[in-house]
């Protein structure tokens, strides 16, 4: 990195917004995944004016950029792969603007997720995108990944709650797509740049819609003895044609885990739970658990429990919500997957991911989005030891050539980042890459913005290329 | 697979650390990292730099030592962390090392060890300090500093404001004594008064004493026993925290109590934690765990027996703030809203971002005192926007900053503990 | 032999004859208002399509896509119009998973023939546009229509998880996939929504279908002011209570919408027969939902001081339902030279409608207004006769609206408008600073502008 640049950033945004020593840099290498990558610099923008501004230096001296929020992705969508300028939108954290009638916030990108719905809930109202990280995660990384939740089945990921973005573009210009109402005319450009993972725009105010909180909140806790039984009940449950607001599935063995550590009140011997909820009117939230609860019964449920009160609702989700990290309890390291499956294939999906486990020798657990079909298998595992790594990895990989082998997908929610960039091939032709990377192109045509992502790297020769300069080996290798 | 062996003995081992899966989810419960929004402020930063301090890729130099100071212990990040990470232990791990391996600058050695090692332990040292202070406090030196500037131009004038107000009586005239129940007797507890709370919260100790006893409980104040320790443990000063503990221990194990019970959070989560400090091998480990487990919480443990003393009305609109080593270090929530609302006319109503430090912890707000102040300006934004006449707090350090808090701000707020609010219930008092 | 008989040859020497129409008598239908093409190709799979785009690409010709036409009319003349490339052949079931909700459907299927086939399982998409009736998968897609289910169930791009189409290199490509919950990739599915055929030609789209309602209702509120019927409307939408649609429309649309219905046979709507403001309400659900709803409308109407109240049942409510749908329809040839103005707003505006004209009475037009509760405004204006001082009326009134409606975040578009109007006005309202970004996605999409060129935003 060259100091010249150190220097400029400095006095451009003040020392106190630079990090540019060892130590420092050290700690913005890792994110929530097990990816890793170092930035050279780390700068704090406080305006827009200040992000274009970094960005106009980094071009002048020629160094990728990569935007992160609270380091809390599941991708390594916000690590520095190619190095360079790593700006941390952490303190751009201002709610702007609360348009409490017509449904709608204006944010910076460094709002804590969880603070939004704060900041209106006085008002009945709640911002629904509920990323188990929402405590800490903020909205600008929400809208790079296009991050979902339990309560996705509902109410839609990220990108169904976002009507305008003001962006700045790798060229330094700043540019303002969609509008309040979510109703721009022409393209629809906010629905692109959401969940394009920091390639094409940084983002640096965003729109989002707020939701009314439903009249009644129904949570219901079914416990299985058999798995088999507790995955058809979810496909039934979607073919009858009830959606529930959320439908979460999490296997005995996790459960007995994270109950030692959560006491959220889970059984400790079943062989599955499913965490159920549905909202809405009173007279439809009853007559939907009502029919849920029959659907359970008939498929075995040992027992169907209904939270007593909200801090009883509360704790089911902390649970649950808390779950993964329990998990770190059982190894020193987890990989938690992220693939998707249509939701009529759920029994048969989790009889292959134990399969799979079985043969690779690590026991998965399973904590999941059950009514979307939004799988988050868990492999625990022990980075010190090389070979147990190596395959680890290669166990994931194979889950999820699995799922999309039933006609699912890679990533529900977690975004590709640089986890599964190759494996894009598996779903995707050279016609299609073609055309994402003439559309990444019109926005980012020297790579200069969070390179290394989403598209394949090492197709056809087996070697990471990245950084700045080398589209031409990245796409035509 | 490995299975997870945890020591939380003297010595952290890779799986107390590897349980940390840098997830992010405390980064939003940290006071410091609320502030500043840096990793190297955050409790998964700090992790991450104690293990690389661990694996020697970190020396234990300014910057690990900044960033490890400016840690309030609060175990915030403990509620928020999924894995159960043991952050408290882990960062009393890193300043204990940071005590022995790190040169501090002259004065700030100077300081430390006089105030942990040559001060706390002894209370009638604490007992002449306090005269001593008290002395500037009535004497009208106290009024004339204020007055003159000086303290500004030293850089005092925020610290100052922070004095606790000196008694004209001390707790410490009570120790010894047993104080009977009123009515039946339905419990027999031991009352551990502090260190600093004897010349300072007098009032508050005495208040306790009087709520214990009109719920039926028979009160017995040991002779013998010192402060807890937990300034010196959480500072990592452990050879001293050791040495008070093995004192309380004398003091405490000799009488037949249900429990201890304690009005400062701080030194009970300490209490609750004693075995801790001890092996298992060692002789007192077994006492230590004993005494571990019969500390309680005031708040917690009146709630549990139930309030069976008449309380009269106390018509007041009253908000709480969580005292951190009530909430993160004991867990304890509930009890001491519970106790608040059993209070006839009180509207409890919730304070935003209660359970965030407000910025006291121990003696943060003297040595990172801006910090302390940034979050004791941001803790009486929110007080205010509750418009309750009354913050009510479980633990004496925070009474003191929020009192501070108060007074700067002139929120025209007024600052008790929640036995405090009980107290004025049995007299039935209104508040102003 | 004439350049488009030439044209019509190769163009058989691509895909066949059979696939090709060129008779004038044929493309008369494929007209975009005085414009014919030199031919019309109806390809039978999506390897055709691509021919055809890769012809066309290779010999710099405009493409325009259709389907069932309902809609071709919408947007600006094409700058080359020399192939119209029908898809409605394209009309396959490609995947339906009724248990996982979820549906793979070639762009040329008519929305009927699908509901059909949905409903026999109990479910649908939520795709309620005018012209139902003939409308087609693709073309209620890309035309960018207003739905009538948007308050409940959004737009396309709520629902829409996946598309194959081909681009304007003539190749196949695809983005999303068949499942309801995916981040892989880019979401291109989204940006061919609303855009007008300008960037690729939709062959397949994969929905998200949802379960039909169990039984539905309505309720039509009559109102003697403006004031009272926006404060209903705002009051009604403040509520959270789960409409399917909240509809306000104001005299002139009242006795417009009665004749429609009356075409029919004299259904006898009170609200409507006494003028005034009415506003239309709709609800679907389960038995127990549909009665609470209808209660709260009725008990909210008794108090709003509502002037006449009618609890719409089944048929009447089905009829009163379809015939606000297609209200775009039937606007457009209630008279010569109609012009309707779609104004995006906030949801709770407060300024009414009366903001988009500052002399809402004319001798030249009548106007008829509907405002949708999401926030969408259709704004009809009726020429009496056609005369040239009438033009001019006319025009300086839609330049107005136009302007009006393009203020701040709003957004104001020409929905329907002769020839004469769009020459003289912006069709998709103000450009904006995201235009440089659009030029660049069409040049991704489509390089060559083989794709409706100059139809679109900023002839784009």
């Amino acid at each position: 990195m060259d100091p010249a640049l150190i220097h400029e950033l400095k006095a451009l945004l003040g020392p106190a917004n630079v990090l540019s020593t060892r130590e420092d840099l050290m700690l913005y290498e890792f994110d929530g995944s097990v990816e890793k990558g170092r930035p050279d610099v780390v700068v704090f923008p406080h305006t827009t004016e200040d992000v274009a501004r970094i960005v106009k230096l980094a071009n002048r001296f020629a160094v990728p950029i990569v935007g992160r929020g609270a380091g809390t992705g599941l991708s390594g969508g916000a690590l520095a792969r190619g190095g360079g300028v790593m700006l941390v939108f952490a303190r751009m954290n201002r709610i702007l603007e609360l348009d409490l009638e017509n449904c709608r916030a204006v944010v910076q990108p460094g709002v804590v997720n969880l603070e939004i719905t704060r900041a209106v809930e006085h008002a009945g109202l709640y911002f629904a995108p509920d990323p188990s990280s929402q405590k800490s995660c903020t909205i600008g990384g929400n809208v790079a990944e296009n991050s979902g939740g339990p309560h996705t089945l509902a109410s839609g990921l990220t990108t169904n709650h976002v009507t305008a973005l003001e962006l700045v573009l790798p060229d330094a210009e700043i540019v303002r797509v969609g509008n309040r109402h979510g109703d721009s005319t022409g393209y629809d450009l906010c629905g692109l740049l959401v969940g394009s993972e920091g390639t094409l725009a940084l983002v640096t105010e965003i729109t989002v819609k707020l939701t009314r909180k439903a009249e009644l909140v129904k949570t219901l806790l079914a416990v299985f003895d058999a798995v088999g039984d507790a995955s058809r009940t979810v496909a039934e449950i979607t073919a009858r044609g009830i959606t529930p607001a959320a439908c979460e599935m999490l296997d005995g063995w996790t459960l007995a885990v994270i109950e030692n550590y959560l006491r959220a009140g889970f059984p400790r011997d079943s062989a599955a739970v499913l965490l159920l909820e549905v909202e809405g009117l009173r007279e439809a939230a009853e007559s939907q658990a009502a029919a849920i609860d029959e659907i359970c019964r008939a498929n075995h449920a040992r027992e169907v429990r209904t939270a007593r009160d909200a801090q009883d609702r509360d704790l089911l989700w902390k649970g649950r919500k808390n779950a993964l990290g329990a998990m770190g309890r059982l190894a020193p390291s987890n990989y938690v997957l992220d693939g998707v499956i249509p939701r009529s294939k759920l029994p048969e999906a989790l009889e292959r991911i134990h399969e799979i486990g079985t043969s690779a020798g690590f026991r998965i657990g399973n904590i999941f989005h059950a009514g979307d079909g939004n799988l988050h298998p868990i492999i625990l595992f022990d980075p010190r030891d090389k070979e147990q790594f190596a395959r680890a990895i290669a166990t994931a990989e194979q889950i999820i050539r699995m799922c999309v082998s039933l006609g699912g997908s890679l990533t529900g929610e977690h975004g590709v980042g640089m986890e599964k960039n190759e494996l894009m091939t598996l779903l995707f032709s050279d016609a299609d890459f073609d055309l994402m990377r003439r559309i990444h192109d019109a926005f980012n045509p020297d790579s200069s913005l969070n390179p290394g992502k989403i598209f394949p790297v090492s197709k056809g020769c087996g070697e990471i290329r990245v950084g700045r300069h080398s589209k031409t080996a990245e796409t035509r290798a | 697979m490995q299975k997870h062996t945890s020591t939380l003995g003297e010595v952290p081992v890779y799986e107390d650390f590897s349980l940390c899966t840098h997830c992010g989810l405390c980064l939003n419960h940290c006071p410091t990292y609320r502030l500043w929004q840096l990793e190297a402020d955050s409790p998964r930063g700090r992790i991450r730099q104690m293990l690389l301090v661990e694996e020697g890729e970190l020396p234990i130099a300014d910057g690990f030592v900044r960033h490890i100071d400016r840690c309030l212990d609060c175990r915030s990040c403990e509620t928020a962390c999924p894995s159960a990470v043991n952050y408290g232990k882990l960062v009393e791990h890193a300043r204990a090392r940071i005590e022995n391996e790190y040169r501090r600058p002259w004065m700030a050695r100077v300081m430390r060890n006089f105030v942990y090692r040559r001060l706390l332990p002894y209370p009638e040292r604490i007992a002449m300090a306090a005269r001593l202070l008290r002395f500037y406090q009535a004497s009208g030196l106290q009024v004339l500093a204020r007055a003159s500037g000086i303290l500004r131009m030293l850089r005092l004038a925020e610290r100052e404001q922070l004095l606790p107000r000196i008694d004209r009586r001390f707790f410490f005239d009570q120790v010894g004594k047993t104080f009977p129940a009123k009515g039946p007797r339905r419990a027999r507890v031991a009352f551990f008064a502090g260190c600093v709370a004897n010349v300072t919260f007098t009032a508050l100790n005495e208040a306790t004493i009087r709520v214990l006893t009109a719920n039926g409980c028979e009160v017995t104040v040991p002779d013998g026993q010192f402060c807890c320790g937990a300034l010196a443990a959480h500072a990592g000063v452990r050879d001293s925290a050791r040495e008070l503990a093995r004192r309380n221990l004398a003091a405490f194990t000799s009488g037949e109590f249900d429990a201890v019970v304690t009005n400062a959070a701080g030194c009970g989560s300490t209490l609750k934690e004693y075995h801790h400090l001890f092996r298992h091998e060692e002789p007192e480990f077994a006492g230590a765990l004993t005494l571990a487990e019969k500390s309680r919480d005031v708040t917690e443990f009146l709630a549990g027996l139930g309030i069976s003393a008449q309380l009269r009305e106390v018509t007041a609109r009253v908000t709480y703030q969580d005292s951190c080593h009530l909430l993160h270090g004991q867990k304890i929530r509930e009890a001491p809203r519970q106790l608040l609302r059993a209070i006839p006319g009180v509207e409890l109503v919730e304070l935003p971002y209660a359970e965030i430090c407000c910025g006291s912890a121990g003696v943060y707000n003297v040595t990172e005192t801006r910090a302390s102040m940034e979050l004791l300006a941001e803790k009486m934004r929110h007080a205010q926007s509750t418009r309750a006449q009354i913050i009510a707090t479980a633990n004496p350090g925070c009474l003191l900053q929020l009192r501070a808090g108060a007074e700067l701000r002139k929120t025209n707020q007024e600052v008790l503990h929640v036995v405090e609010m009980l107290d004025r219930a049995l007299s039935g008092s209104a508040a102003t | 032999m004439t350049i488009a008989a030439n044209l019509a040859a190769r163009l058989e020497g691509v895909v066949g004859s059979s696939r090709v129409l060129a008779s004038e008598a044929e493309l008369l239908g494929y007209a975009i208002e005085d414009c014919l093409p030199a031919a019309a190709v109806r390809p039978s799979c999506s390897e055709e399509v691509c021919e055809v785009v890769r012809f066309a690409a290779a010999e710099k010709l405009g493409v325009v896509c259709c389907g069932s036409r309902s809609k071709l009319q919408m947007g600006m003349q094409a700058q080359r119009y020399d192939v119209a490339l029908d898809l409605c052949a394209l009309a396959q079931i490609a995947h339906y998973d009724e248990a996982d909700l979820t549906l793979s459907v070639d762009a040329g299927m008519r929305l009927e023939a699908l509901s059909k086939v949905l409903a026999a399982k109990r479910q649908f998409v939520p795709l309620a546009v005018p012209c139902l009736a003939t409308s087609t998968v693709g073309g209620s897609v890309v035309s960018g229509i207003d739905s009538m289910l948007r308050l409940q169930y959004g737009t396309a791009r709520d629902f829409l998880v996946g598309a194959e189409f081909v681009d304007g290199t003539g190749r196949t490509c695809k983005s999303g996939g068949r499942v309801v919950k995916n981040v892989t990739g880019y979401d291109i599915h989204k940006l061919l929504i609303g855009s007008l055929g300008t960037l690729a030609a939709i062959t397949r789209l994969n929905f998200r279908t949802f379960p039909l309602p169990e039984t539905s209702a309505g309720a039509l509120t009559g109102f003697s002011s403006a004031e009272a019927a926006l404060a209903f409307r705002r009051e009604l939408l403040g509520s959270g209570l789960p409409f399917s649609c909240v509809e306000l429309f104001d005299g002139q649309f009242s006795s417009l919408l009665d004749g429609e219905l009356g075409r029919l046979k004299d259904l006898g709507f009170a609200p409507l027969k006494a003028g005034g403001w009415s506003l239309y309400t709709a609800f679907a659900g389960e038995e127990a939902v549909v009665r609470r709803m209808k209660s709260e409308v009725e008990n909210r109407s008794a108090r709003a001081a509502a002037k006449s109240f009618e609890m719409l049942e089944e048929q009447r409510n089905e009829w009163l339902g379809d015939a606000l749908r297609e209200s775009f329809d039937w606007l457009r040839h209630a008279a010569r030279g109609v012009v309707i103005v779609r104004i995006s707003q906030k949801q709770f505006a407060t300024q009414g409608p009366k903001l988009f004209l500052s002399n809402p009475s004319s001798s030249g037009w009548r106007s008829a207004l509907l405002m949708s509760g999401s926030g969408t405004v259709m704004l009809a204006l009726l020429p009496e006769e056609e005369n040239e001082s009438g033009r001019e009326e006319m025009l300086c009134s839609v330049r107005e609206i136009l302007a009006q409606g393009n203020t701040g975040e709003n957004t104001a578009k020409l929905l329907h408008a002769p020839a004469w109007v769009k020459a003289h006005c912006n069709v998709w309202g103000d450009l904006r600073g995201d235009f440089l970004l659009m030029q660049r996605v069409k040049a991704a999409f489509d390089p060559a502008r083989v794709f409706s060129p100059g139809r679109f935003v900023g002839g784009i």
